[in-house]
């Protein structure tokens, strides 16, 4: 097994390399992603844009995202299975990656969790087999990038959620906020009102509802509605509003707050 | 309140009236009606939801700003909620002004900022039975390329 570390990533909505992000035993995420790997495969390279060097393996499709990384590993030594593992996983332990090993089935192309919120199949943490190569080229060949995509459309070994958090990334200060709290373990509980409108009332099933919460924002609150509800609506492009009026999502909750999430209005 | 949410028929003259002034020499408005079709599909009627709270202190918010950004006068804003049928008013704007290009300035100023911030969604009835709740799907499952279409 090969382990390729995922850095590419263009961390536009964190406005800084997410892979340079010191979260935890004092190295950066890139430091910590290579010893994980390391902990369990054979040999580990790093995926980068162009930049070449020793267990390096630059892009060979250009600046397409994660699966032209995937892609370029594949080429580089077809007939090896490689753990894709992105580099913004701070809460991803090694029993999780050993996990994925145990329950890995080399005859499916990909062995991957599936998501808590959404139950599609999470590439970025996944044992992609050499079978997959020929859908991961054919799909990059008609400008279809999405690794997720990919992988709903594959038959994949999707092996169970491993909750909300172990998967969470550093997307957004939000997402940053949450999972520091989770490492320092400082989070508190509290009680939230949640009210709803519109569509999210519909898909709740409740004009409101108290939820007793680990979440530190507002953030954190929507992943666990999303799980709890299944709602399909994602946080990019939704406000969210905190006693009566908007906030921002790194709005530290405090006990007896009322929240209202907002999905893109449609007013007039 | 310069901004109100209303479950009943709006009352344009009434809006008209609330804006008159002896130095107003140009007046614009602005009406959104329920139209009979979008992106293609036949519309039968429209249901307006709002955030209540917070719809009428943004709207109010909205026309504070663009009464201190524009050369105008009064402005007054009603949006409709509930259950609305084709060619009903689902929202009024009136301006005043000493002149008509602040007046016409200012009235769209204020929808195109009321369409972007102010908590209110609506859910078209089609004609074939279905429903579908406008934007939402936008920001729904698994999607790449969103498209945020609003043609009022």
């Amino acid at each position: 097994m090969k382990g390729l570390l995922l850095i590419g990533g263009k961390s536009t909505r964190m406005g800084s390399d997410k892979s340079e992000l010191i979260l935890r035993d004092n190295i950066t995420q890139r430091e910590r992603g290579i010893q994980l790997l390391k902990s369990i495969c054979d040999d580990v390279f790093i995926s980068t844009a162009e930049e070449t060097g020793d267990h390096h393996i630059p892009d060979a499709f250009g600046n397409i995202g994660p699966l032209g990384a995937i892609a370029s590993a594949q080429q580089h030594d077809p007939a090896s299975p490689w753990l894709v593992l992105a580099c913004d996983l701070p809460l991803i332990e090694k029993e999780h990656l050993n996990k994925l090993l145990e329950s890995r089935d080399a005859s499916k192309v990909a062995t991957c969790f599936i998501s808590a919120t959404d139950q599609l199949p999470e590439p970025l943490c996944a044992v992609w087999e050499p079978s997959s190569a020929t859908a991961v080229k054919q799909a990059i060949e008609s400008d279809k990038r999405c690794p997720r995509s990919l992988l709903i459309g594959l038959d994949a070994h999707k092996l169970p959620s491993l909750g909300l958090w172990p998967l969470a990334n550093t997307n957004t200060k939000a997402d940053l906020i949450e999972i520091r709290a989770r490492l320092d373990h400082t989070t508190t509980t509290k009680q939230i009102t949640v009210s709803y409108f519109a569509q999210l009332r519909e898909l709740a099933g409740t004009p409101s509802e108290n939820i007793e919460t680990q979440s530190e924002t507002p953030a954190g609150l929507f992943e666990e509605i999303r799980a709890k509800h299944t709602i399909p609506l994602k946080r990019k492009g939704m406000m969210v509003a905190v006693n009566g009026d908007f906030t921002d999502w790194t709005h530290i909750l405090k006990q007896g707050e009322e929240i209202v999430f907002i999905p893109p209005v449609a007013g007039g | 309140m310069k901004f109100q949410l209303t479950d009943k028929p709006i009352d344009t003259n009434a809006l008209r009236e609330a804006v008159l002034d002896p130095a107003a020499g140009g007046f614009a408005s602005f009406e959104g009606w329920v139209r009979n079709h979008h992106q293609g599909r036949d519309v039968a009627s429209l249901e307006y939801e709002a955030f209540p709270d917070l719809a009428e202190k943004e709207g109010d918010r909205i026309i504070k700003t663009i009464l201190l950004e524009h050369d105008i006068i009064a402005a007054r804003c009603q949006h409709r909620t509930g259950h609305l049928q084709i060619g009903e008013i689902a929202i009024c704007i009136t301006v005043s002004a000493a002149h008509r290009d602040a007046a016409f300035t200012a009235c769209r100023a204020i929808i195109d900022s009321i369409k972007s911030t102010v908590p209110i969604w609506k859910k078209e009835h089609y004609t074939d039975g279905t429903s579908d709740w406008v934007k939402c799907h936008a920001c729904a499952g698994h999607h790449h390329h969103h498209k945020h279409n609003c043609n009022a």
